[in-house]
């Protein structure tokens, strides 16, 4: 600098100066990765109580074939887990992070709105209330609203994708990142050059600037095309592969990520949705190979990350008319990471018979989806303050973490 | 013999019209053709002023400024009627749906073989809107038609919202953004687009839904410590059962359905109400809009979109009184929070709307308003996409966080990089320029900060960003990106 620029300032004297958190690009617990499958997904087909009559009575062409029935052609028949639950086939890629015990599913998952429409469901899980009427901010952004990490860095919290998800929204700023290239100031290399120098002179005095600076310069020099994960890992060629390698790359990059919010979407299958094959299936298969491979590449650093899959609520336990499944109730969480205690399903499995299931023959909720993020969030992210997160809601910790 | 200036005007004059007549692109001829004069440096009171009264005040908003002084300034962009918009509303032309009723957006729609254009009337009302904050003269107004945009906040994307809000915009909120605080909300509890959003279509006798009548006084009127209770909550939904959206002839007309209204007997307020069908409703906003709960929250909320996020008490407390006098005068309580509280504002971080109306016309930028609504929703600001019903945040600190948008904002609008956009810097400093680098950096930073930097600081950053094998030109290019990106452009 030749010349500092105090007169910037004393130009405007009524220009604020604003007290900003100790400067600390260390994230005080796990990042967290949650992956919203948007539309509601069809989890009995993900994973199938294949020791459930009822289920092959409800799905006569949908559902997925038993481990071991030899009528069905062998990469056709659900994998098994723990001799009741079954991977569906396209999701064999996560298999590793199972029998690695790093992988917790919790079945029969979900949260008590039964509106069965997307609009609301979503809207309520984003937000971590039970009706309208709770804040309008959303759980992830009161998370980091209440926990002080000191990290004042933009890429704290970033929603993959075109803006920040309804989950991050609240008081504390948060990016939506269609790309890491969104962090790149494109043009010829002299102008970027002068544009960086001007940048630093006016944000000279300025935290959160110097901070954007200096992610700015670490992320000019990433390219999702040329990274290289660890393990030769091969991420799928898919927008989600693209945001999990993308997180990958942050973290890596060390920029103050905490955390990562991924949609993946297509999950509304009232139409064909497709058995072993087809629509559905391609959906899991991108969501296994995806999480599969970030799990690979994050090897190194699975004891300070843990990701979360969720979905708005579950379909119809029985398939309807046109191959489909209509909207349901009960879902199913997945957490992934360095301290669970995997290669378990969790939670209360309630069944698929008559009396079992609640409305028009939903799986029941057992478990509040609530109850799994509020143990992620304090056991793993440290951050006690649930009760703010999730106003009016005292959670029951499933134990699924260590 | 043809001066530099007169030619530049003259080219800007020819590029202008064949721009016109082509039609499309809708580029934006120059507001007003070039300035003749250079603009004069403004004191920070008054150029925080005209940045309050404007979206970023244009060279002439200064001039005239300067020639007629604050008081004239409000009371002549009050009276807007008076206003020729003439321009501003020829470039809205195209934008068929925005001068729709909803059955005919839903038909537009829907006509396609192939599909459901439901993105066409968003995307269109989005575009006039930023259309109407770049080009419209009548400045205040459009700053009071997003204020109460925020204030009766809708989400487009609630279905069926796409094709009511455009109505709602029209009939609502650009209807009597200037007009009496009673019409307003008589008008919006009227607009389909609210009812469906606050889910008052679903409000039955047999099922009451509070959600309206909850927003109605918490967020609408009295304010959530304005005095009301749950059970005036409740007694409100039971007088607005059946206040209902048209879903077949004439569809998305308002309807008042008897068969599932609430015949009994109402209480809101300590106000008895009579089986009185769709009369009910009247009473009941007739005694919100003259309540002074309402009346201080409304004076809170202009006071501190207009003057500080921390509103002063003694600003809100007056125009608080005078809407109670004026019985909800929108104008009369908007002149004293300007004429008293400007004296008092402090600085407001610029929205992401605001940062980019301002760069765009401090810099005489042509825009058609379609490539630049990206850079708004990566800023998080999309234009009636804010989920929730308390409208997009007005104070300084959810917005600061989110530089490196404004950053390449800034940057690419300097290198003319953005769709459907193209900025007129040079030629807009030609007019000021003397062929001395140093003076035409005072003539910029005049423009965007309001007076020039102190001679110190203005060096400091020439010498920063001289490259050796860059033009004066490119030189200032860069600078000007750079002031545009530069912590005080962010503060109006």
């Amino acid at each position: 600098m030749l010349h500092p620029l105090p007169t910037l300032q004393q130009h405007k004297p009524w220009m604020p100066r604003l007290a900003f958190a100790p400067h600390n690009v260390a994230p005080r617990g796990d990042t967290l990765v949650v992956v919203f499958l948007r539309g509601a997904a069809d989890i009995l087909n993900m994973v199938v109580p294949h020791g459930e009559e009822a289920y092959y009575r409800l799905r006569p062409s949908l559902g997925i074939p038993r481990p071991d029935d030899s009528s069905a052609k062998q990469n056709e028949r659900a994998l098994d887990l723990d001799g009741f639950f079954g991977f569906h086939p396209s999701m064999q890629a996560l298999l590793d992070a199972w029998t690695s015990q790093q992988l917790a599913i919790i079945h029969a998952c979900g949260a008590p709105d039964e509106s069965r429409s997307h609009f609301k469901a979503m809207e309520l899980m984003e937000r971590g209330v039970d009706d309208e009427r709770g804040p309008a901010s959303g759980w992830i952004g009161r998370h980091l609203a209440t926990l002080n990490t000191g990290n004042s860095s933009p890429l704290r919290a970033v929603g993959m994708g075109t803006r920040p998800q309804r989950s991050l929204s609240g008081t504390v700023p948060v990016s939506a990142l269609r790309s890491i290239a969104d962090f790149h100031l494109g043009g010829d290399q002299r102008a970027l050059q002068q544009m960086r120098v001007a940048l630093n002179t006016v944000y000279e005095n300025d935290v959160l600037g110097q901070d954007t600076l200096s992610i700015m310069d670490t992320l000019e020099t990433l390219d999702p095309l040329t990274y290289s994960a660890a393990r030769g890992t091969i991420y799928p060629d898919s927008e989600f592969g693209l945001a999990l390698k993308q997180t990958a790359m942050l973290i890596k990059a060390k920029v103050g990520l905490e955390v990562s919010a991924i949609d993946v979407g297509g999950w509304d299958t009232h139409f064909a949705q497709g058995s072993t094959t087809g629509l559905m299936p391609n959906l899991m298969k991108d969501l296994a190979d995806g999480l599969a491979a970030f799990h690979a590449d994050m090897q190194d650093h699975m004891n300070q990350l843990t990701t979360v899959t969720m979905s708005e609520f579950g379909r119809r336990a029985s398939e309807n008319g046109s191959l489909g499944t209509d909207h349901g109730h009960g879902s199913m969480m997945m957490v992934l990471g360095g301290n669970v205690d995997g290669g378990k399903v969790h939670g209360e499995w309630p069944g698929l018979e008559e009396g079992q299931m609640i409305g028009p023959g939903d799986l029941a909720v057992t478990t509040d989806y609530r109850d799994v993020l509020s143990e992620v969030l304090v056991k793993r992210l440290k951050n006690p303050a649930t009760n703010e997160i999730f106003p009016d809601y005292s959670p029951n910790m499933p134990n699924l973490l260590k | 013999m043809i001066s530099r200036r007169d030619f530049l005007k003259l080219s800007a004059l020819v590029t202008a019209s064949a721009a016109l007549s082509s039609c499309a692109p809708v580029y934006r001829r120059l507001a007003g053709g070039l300035p003749t004069i250079p603009w004069t440096p403004l004191d920070a009171n008054d150029f925080l002023a005209l940045n309050r009264l404007t979206f970023g005040p244009r060279v002439e908003e200064r001039a005239r400024f300067a020639g007629i002084g604050l008081q004239a300034y409000i009371e002549e962009q009050l009276d807007f009627e008076s206003i020729d918009d003439f321009e501003c509303e020829i470039l809205l032309n195209p934008f068929k749906t925005i001068r729709m009723n909803a059955d005919e957006i839903e038909g537009v729609t829907n006509q396609l073989f192939d599909g459901y254009d439901r993105e066409r009337p968003a995307t269109e009302l989005r575009q006039a809107t930023l259309l109407r904050q770049i080009y419209s003269k009548r400045q205040l107004y459009e700053l009071m038609v997003e204020f109460w945009s925020d204030h009766f906040n809708i989400f487009i994307e609630k279905e069926p919202c796409f094709y009511l809000k455009p109505v709602d915009d029209r009939e609502v909120i650009r209807k009597h953004a200037l007009g009496s605080f009673r019409d307003l909300v008589w008008a919006s509890a009227h607009s389909p687009a609210m009812l469906v959003y606050l889910d008052n279509q679903a409000n039955e006798k047999s099922a009451p839904n509070e959600n309206y009548a909850r927003e109605l006084m918490e967020l609408h009127t009295l304010g959530v410590d304005g005095g009301y209770s749950q059970q005036d909550v409740m007694e409100l939904a039971r007088c607005l059962t059946g206040w209902n959206v048209k879903e077949h002839f004439w569809l998305g007309d308002f309807v008042f359905n008897e068969d599932i209204h609430d015949t009994g007997v109402k209480n809101v307020l300590g106000l008895k109400i009579q089986n009185a069908g769709v009369k009910e409703v009247e009473q009941v906003i007739e005694r919100l809009v003259t309540h002074p709960s309402t009346a201080r929250f409304i004076a809170t909320k202009l006071t501190r979109r207009f003057i500080a996020d921390d509103p002063p008490q003694v600003i809100v407390e007056k125009a608080a009184q005078t809407f109670l006098n004026t019985n909800g005068d929108i104008k009369s309580v908007l002149r004293v929070i300007l004429l008293d509280g400007l004296a008092l504002a402090q600085p407001k971080y610029k929205r992401p709307v605001n940062f980019i109306a301002s760069a765009i016309r401090m810099t005489n930028t042509e825009t058609d308003g379609a490539g630049v609504q990206d850079y708004l929703l990566r800023m998080g600001q999309t234009y009636f996409n804010w989920p929730t019903p308390d409208g997009y945040p007005d104070v300084s600190a959810p917005w600061q966080n989110n530089l490196m948008p404004r950053w390449q904002f800034a940057f690419e609008l300097i290198r003319n990089e953005i769709a459907g956009t193209k900025n007129n810097l040079n030629h807009l400093l030609d007019v000021a320029s003397t062929g001395i680098l140093e003076d035409d950096v005072d003539a910029l930073t005049s423009l965007l900060l309001g007076s020039p930097l102190e001679r110190l600081a203005r060096d400091g950053l020439i010498d920063s960003v001289s490259s050796a094998d860059a033009s004066p030109e490119e030189t200032l290019q860069v600078l000007a990106a750079g002031i545009l990106a530069s912590p005080a452009f962010q503060w109006r």
